[in-house]
């Protein structure tokens, strides 16, 4: 409970920090919803004009696939709130040696370097994924009622997802002078998060929910909240965020055996 | 005409992209395999689960062969070279380029396209090969790779343009993602600009993004005639044209706000 409560405490702090450091760049705060509404802009079009073509994709009406992409924001949002800037200076740690600082901190320094940053102002993107479920989740067949509170545990499911990749992404740093390669990686296979996985063919679908888990972050969210998973599929979505936690575990332990301070 | 220094910018930016060699070919194998595999997914999505037998006027393999050759044209069109401008502006290492007897604008692009120049000749090298499978006509890949690389210009040119927001404004970068967003959907490289139904058509047609991957798509394919080309190559020179007095007129006027420690 104590360590609990120490670790509240720091988290307390970071969020002053960077609440004060939101406050000095407040037109960094318009920017990022102008670019991220322009991307939901251009994946509404996208889908739009798909559909202009045809009534289903992958068995999604178009209202379901606009639910989807509600889900898909939303989650996306909150790794962004909670991560994506301490990903940016990630590699930094390693090959300029700024992990010493962390390494002296008398708490864990995974910790530390995954929540230093904070993106509060991308909490209006997450606002705005949730009121796109909101205006499709009556034409997209979503019970509604109680299951609006299953919204927020999927929407974890999602944000653990994401950080578990990125940080699997990442942590060869340690091996490699520069994570830069498998960063892109990261990027080139998050596409495939921000399509449906039922449009994918068994093999890739596999994949997606497996060694690569992206179908995690919106699709499989999304399916859950309108139609409900079995519990072989619950039980599959648990066991892989499990196995990467394990691993990026394993590997972060192993990296700082690895870490000689300055370039490693 | 100085092709020295012309020269010298284009070795040395093919030698800064090629640093790294290894996460190079990564970059470009990377951003060629995985949007194709997504948009080939989504013809299989439609044709072998929807059951249709056509979408747009095109067949399932029309699709595909879309697919494969404007891939070959996605590598081509425009980097971010607009971004390294709008940073130096943001950041004053402007200030080193200015006492240079170089145009920055034009250092810049030349740097940027070393890497772009010697992709779309591995490019031609596979699109050529690609036409005797596909049975399209060699020297339609030649003219549309031509297209291509015009396009490649125009980009640079509109992100120069869209750079110079970045000598009144901080955060400019930004316009430049927009832009990036906005080329990506309507440039024909995530769907073929067909799909757009005809009420909608004027959105893509009054850009010029078309000319970058969908344009030299559809004469690679066949689906544009000679004269269709030749046409839009005219429309593409009053594109530049358009485009290169615009990089002047905002560089002149601009420039005057800029303090050397930041736009």
């Amino acid at each position: 409970m104590n360590t609990l409560i120490h670790y509240l405490e720091i988290y307390r702090v970071q969020l002053k920090n960077n609440f004060v450091r939101e406050a000095v760049y407040r037109t960094n705060f318009l920017t990022t919803l102008f670019v991220d509404f322009i991307w939901i802009v251009v994946e509404f079009s996208l889908f739009t004009v798909i559909y202009a073509n045809t009534t289903t994709l992958g068995g999604w009406t178009q209202p379901q696939i606009f639910f989807f992409l509600g889900v898909f924001f939303s989650s996306d949002a909150l790794f962004t709130v909670f991560f994506q800037r301490n990903f940016w200076v990630f590699s930094d740690l390693v090959n300029k040696g700024e992990l010493d600082i962390l390494l002296t901190k008398p708490t864990s320094p995974v910790f530390l370097a995954l929540t230093r940053s904070i993106n509060i102002t991308a909490i209006f993107n997450v606002v705005l994924g949730v009121l796109i479920m909101i205006k499709y989740a009556g034409p997209a067949g979503f019970a509604g009622g109680l299951a609006w509170f299953k919204v927020p545990v999927w929407l974890t499911v999602g944000l653990f997802t994401a950080l578990h990749i990125r940080f699997f992404s990442s942590v060869w740093v340690f091996w490699t002078d520069r994570s830069w390669a498998f960063t892109h990686l990261y990027y080139q296979f998050f596409n495939f998060a921000s399509k449906p996985d039922t449009i994918y063919p068994k093999a890739i679908r596999f994949l997606l929910r497996t060694a690569l888990p992206f179908a995690f972050i919106g699709s499989v969210p999304a399916r859950a909240l309108l139609d409900g998973l079995s519990t072989t599929e619950e039980l599959g979505v648990a066991a892989v965020l499990c196995a990467f936690f394990a691993a990026n575990g394993i590997l972060w332990n192993l990296g700082l055996r690895r870490y000689q301070s300055a370039s490693s | 005409m100085n092709w020295q220094w012309r020269w010298a910018a284009l070795k040395n930016g093919f030698q800064d992209a090629t640093a790294y060699r290894i996460e190079f070919f990564f970059e470009v194998f990377g951003s060629a395999v995985t949007p194709a595999i997504i948009q080939i997914m989504l013809w299989y999505a439609l044709f072998q689960v929807g059951g249709a037998s056509q979408v747009a006027g095109l067949s399932y393999n029309e699709l595909i062969h879309y697919t494969l050759v404007s891939t070959l044209f996605t590598q081509v069109r425009g980097g971010n070279n607009d971004f390294e401008l709008s940073e130096m502006i943001r950041s004053g290492a402007l200030s080193n380029y200015l006492l240079r007897p170089v145009g920055v604008v034009e250092f810049t692009y030349i740097r940027g396209v070393a890497p772009k120049i010697f992709i779309a000749g591995l490019c031609l090298v596979v699109g050529i090969a690609l036409s005797f499978f596909l049975g399209l006509n060699p020297t339609r890949i030649l003219g549309a790779m031509g297209l291509a690389m015009v396009g490649n210009i125009i980009h640079y040119q509109l992100g120069a343009i869209l750079a110079t927001a970045a000598f009144h404004w901080e955060e400019a970068y930004s316009v430049l993602m927009v832009k990036n967003m906005l080329v990506a959907f309507l440039s024909g490289e995530l769907i073929p600009l067909t799909f757009f139904p005809e009420k909608w058509a004027w959105i893509w047609k009054s850009t010029p993004f078309y000319l970058y991957v969908f344009g030299p798509t559809q004469y690679a394919l066949g689906k544009w005639t000679d004269a269709e080309f030749f046409h839009q190559v005219l429309l593409s020179g009053l594109w530049l044209i358009g485009f290169s007095i615009l990089v002047r007129v905002s560089w002149a006027l601009s420039i005057r706000r800029y303090q050397s420690l930041g736009g």
